[in-house]
């Protein structure tokens, strides 16, 4: 019984973890324009927009997360290996993972906006030196939290992999859960906040991004400042939730059923998520209504 | 045609002479170990399947690239592969950890790890599209959802394909996480059986020092192959898939026979590392 209550204890904490490290993941990533809608910050100067928008996507961020968490847990687990203290190897590991991280970020903002030059996009000296530290500190934020979870979910629950290989596994799967949750928010919602809201960007207006702010140009912060409100704790939501169930599943209803019950915990725990899915779904449809008139009188099909 | 312009490049059929020297590779691969390390060539086989699996689950998970950022394809807005890694690594990551029970629940745990993170992941995709900007799922590909019946003609907002995860996107995405995860553990169970059995007389160090070796050299692979895989079968569907009720779907053959290739020749040197 205490076993299983340390267990819960350590799903809940990992939980917690994998949300601060969601959070922080996608508001990176959005500072720094590294998810899909970098294409539109990449395509504005060739339409024309020249703008002031970070844009270091030359990676998704799934690998490069992977490569970063990847990194502070092998730089973590070597110093472990003699003998130093966990707390210590794991933020020294960090450390290394994030001035890799700045390294990236530097060369590719450089490289990805110095390749617009002919359409008279300036590389902005001023931007590399303000936000490339707002990333790495967001980014150190995300790696820390995902390796101190990586270190509990081997350490506390005798997971067998060892501490590298754990934090390619969940650094992918923290840049998939960031990105694929994210990305829209940014993209719709911020980079074409002058188009209306409840409805997507028609193709046509691709590259028309938002460029100026209240006062003066829009920068890449004020980009972190608004994602951090919708699309960075839906990531941490996510990621937490995918983590939490994950342990959470395994450590409490393993033992039954020679380990089937854990299987069928999560096939349960599938299906209360699909009937959550559908009801957002419904919900949308019936709130919103269509945008033009139905065609026919609409058949209901049996559901 | 895509949101972007470009044209679906590649055709549906299946090329007879490429899948032949498909079926050499992969024949020529199971041969070797047979000869070099019989012992090997059914866990071989099981790296083939898992591969399979894995190229096969790829082709579920509904993906719109950066169009789906904009909201102006449905789908979810990131990478086909990076999407199928994220779930089919977070099951490998469950079956890893059920591996102590057998083969049959090693196998479950990983498909539901995997099924969890996509079926997590696509509500909170929805969840995002329909209470932070304020768009319901359309399709773009089909005018009705072959589940629910919904209608989308009208759902989809002026000048897009459509938006959003319809139920059909999100079962395919749960389907994909389920045969993602279930490969990707099979590759790594089958390449820990044969490590732990041939690690001994290869190096002959203690055996609690191997069994850390085998598992992360087990793990490391799976992850590759999961890797190789995806990202063949990323480039068989060129670019974004709605999910099981895309036409794009009706390519998996090729995909798979493309994966069995890759897993065994992959499979082939994961196995000859030790046995050599």
């Amino acid at each position: 019984m205490e076993e299983i209550l340390f267990g819960i204890g350590i799903s809940a904490l990992a939980g917690a973890l994998a949300t601060v490290a969601g959070a922080a993941e996608d508001t990176e990533s959005d500072i720094g324009s590294q998810g899909d809608p970098n294409s539109q910050v990449q395509l504005a100067p060739q339409m024309g927009y020249v703008h002031r928008i970070y844009n270091k996507a030359v990676s998704g961020e799934p690998p490069a997360y992977g490569l970063w968490v990847a990194l502070a847990a092998g730089v973590a687990w070597a110093l472990m290996a003699i003998q130093f203290n966990a707390i210590l190897a794991l933020v020294i590991g960090s450390a290394v993972a994030v001035f890799v991280q700045g390294v990236y970020a530097t060369t590719a903002y450089l490289g990805r906006t110095a390749s617009l030059a002919k359409f008279e996009q300036p590389v902005y000296i001023d931007i590399l030196k303000s936000v490339t530290s707002v990333t790495m500190a967001h980014a150190f934020v995300a790696i820390f939290a995902t390796v101190t979870m990586c270190f509990l979910m081997i350490e506390a629950l005798g997971h067998p992999f060892p501490l590298p290989l754990m934090g390619i596994v969940w650094g992918i799967a923290l840049g998939a859960a960031g990105s694929a949750t994210g990305n829209p928010f940014y993209g719709k919602e911020r980079q074409y906040q002058k188009y209306p809201f409840g409805a997507g960007l028609p193709i046509s207006a691709s590259g028309d991004i938002v460029r100026y702010a209240e006062a003066g140009q829009r920068s890449s912060i004020d980009n972190g400042w608004f994602t951090s409100k919708g699309a960075g704790p839906a990531s941490g939501i996510c990621f937490g939730l995918i983590v939490f169930f994950e342990l959470w599943r395994t450590i409490l209803f393993e033992p039954f059923a020679a380990g089937w019950g854990a299987v069928i915990a999560g096939v349960v725990l599938i299906i209360v998520f699909m009937v959550i899915d559908r009801y957002v779904e419904t919900w949308a449809r019936k709130t919103y209504g269509p945008y033009t008139e139905e065609a026919a009188p609409e058949e209901e099909a049996a559901a | 045609m895509s949101a972007l312009g470009g044209g679906s490049s590649g055709g549906e059929g299946i090329n007879p002479t490429a899948s032949l020297i498909a079926l050499v590779i992969v024949l020529v691969a199971v041969a070797v170990v047979f000869l070099v390390y019989p012992a090997a060539t059914v866990p071989l086989i099981g790296v083939i399947i898992g591969g399979v699996l894995i190229s096969f689950g790829v082709h579920f998970v509904p993906v719109g690239g950066a169009p789906a950022a904009m909201g102006q394809a449905p789908g979810i807005a990131t990478g086909v592969a990076m999407l199928a890694a994220g779930g089919g690594l977070a099951g490998l990551f469950g079956g890893a950890w059920a591996a102590e029970f057998g083969i049959a629940i090693s196998l479950a745990a990983g498909a539901i790890g995997g099924g969890l993170l996509m079926a997590i992941t696509c509500l909170m995709v929805n969840v995002v599209y329909v209470y932070a900007m304020g768009i319901p799922a359309a399709s773009g590909k089909v005018d009705k959802d072959p589940i629910t019946g919904d209608t989308f003609p009208a759902y989809k907002s002026q000048g897009t394909e459509g938006h959003g995860l319809p139920f059909i996107s999100y079962v395919g995405g749960v389907l994909g996480g389920l045969f993602g995860g279930m490969g990707g553990t099979l590759i790594y169970y089958e390449l820990l059986q044969v490590y732990e059995e041939a690690l001994p007389s290869v190096i002959g160090a203690s055996t609690e020092g191997l069994t850390t070796l085998a598992v992360s050299l087990a793990g490391i692979f799976a992850v590759g192959m999961f890797l190789v895989a995806a990202v063949l079968t990323a480039y068989n569907i060129t670019g974004t898939i709605e999910g099981p009720h895309d036409p794009k779907f009706k390519r998996w053959p090729r995909a798979v026979i493309g994966s069995s290739a890759a897993s065994a020749v992959c499979g082939l040197f994961a196995i000859l590392l030790v046995v050599i």
